[in-house]
């Protein structure tokens, strides 16, 4: 559970030591936004909007190893955060590689799938970090804050339907974890992975690598 | 993830036991498109003793069905536990799947 920051003082140094001594909690950061709900609210009513978001949510069925990870949701888009020391300890989805190979096989499901209107297409972001604090500011509520968040949410900027947007860094931790089970050089999920792209993100003092996955393709 | 092919009144069947999963699928996946291509176009896929699946592992049913439906063939998946079944219903594949209870009731179609 987080670490609760509140301190009333607003020149207490109690809370700069208190900040200092937080640790690190390297992991995983998901974003997820299904694409084009807003618009289906306003043309179709909540009936057919409400639906296909019900289903939507319940066809992104990795998310169902993670239900603690969900950090947030504001309407269709969702968070998650999942650490190292979690991923490692899940039954089913315990490998980078995993991760990114339910997210995949999910993206294209929905693409596929042979019943028009049910479901409604996502885009995903996907980054890995250390520098990310398990902290709130909100009595009682679960967040986590720090720079690999932001960057997360900025990858979302390169986001199309039915696209996998990933950090580079991401992307050699899943590499590695195929390397390791003998699937690097065969997987077909990897062989559509792009090249490396190096873009300035708003408010990022550096380049950024990534590389996507589209599905369209 | 083990699988086993036999040949059941005229019928091939496949017998998936155990998880399908990431980990598992391309197994899956290699062994139906290899049958779809020596030109079995009538699959029953016995999932009686299949305990998990995951995304990846219905991407692959979802493959070989648009295969088998493109050629006018036949699927029939049977004998889905209760969780595999919560999962089919989730994914709008009762809809799209013959799905049977048993082999004997896959067999007799």
């Amino acid at each position: 559970m987080a670490t609760f920051i509140h301190c009333k003082n607003p020149l207490s140094e109690d809370l700069g030591d208190q900040l200092k001594a937080i640790p690190e909690c390297p992991g995983t950061c998901i974003f997820i936004d299904i694409i084009n709900s807003t618009d289906l609210k306003y043309r179709a009513g909540i009936e057919t909007w409400g639906r296909m978001l019900n289903n939507t949510f319940n066809f992104i069925s990795f998310l169902n190893n993670f239900p603690e990870n969900i950090v947030k949701g504001i309407g269709d888009e969702m968070m998650l955060y999942i650490p190292d020391s979690e991923l490692r300890q899940k039954k089913d989805i315990n490998s980078y590689f995993a991760l990114l190979g339910e997210i995949f096989a999910t993206l294209d499901n929905i693409k596929n799938h042979p019943l028009p209107d049910l479901f409604l297409q996502c885009k995903v972001a996907i980054h890995h970090s250390t520098d990310v604090y398990n902290i709130t500011f909100l009595k009682g509520a679960n967040d986590y804050y720090g720079r690999g968040i932001d960057l997360s949410a900025r990858f979302m900027q390169k986001g199309r339907p039915n696209r996998i947007v990933m950090s580079q860094d991401f992307y050699e931790l899943v590499l590695a974890d195929a390397q390791e089970v003998g699937k690097a050089d065969t997987d077909a999920m990897l062989k559509m992975v792009s090249p490396i792209y190096h873009e300035d993100f708003k408010g990022v003092p550096f380049p950024v690598a990534y590389r996507f996955i589209d599905l369209n393709n | 993830m083990h699988l086993q092919i036999n040949e059941v009144a005229g019928n091939k069947v496949v017998a998936i036991e155990g998880r399908l999963d990431t980990t598992t699928y391309a197994d899956l996946e290699k062994t139906l498109t290899n049958l779809f291509d020596e030109g079995c176009h009538n699959m029953i896929l016995d999932c009686s003793a299949m305990d998990y699946v995951s995304s990846s592992g219905l991407r692959v049913f979802l493959m070989i069905l648009k295969k088998i439906k493109s050629v006018g063939g036949s699927l029939v998946l049977c004998g889905l536990q209760p969780a595999i079944y919560n999962v089919f219903e989730i994914s709008g594949f009762l809809s799209i799947f013959s799905i049977r209870d048993s082999l004997d009731q896959a067999l007799n179609k």
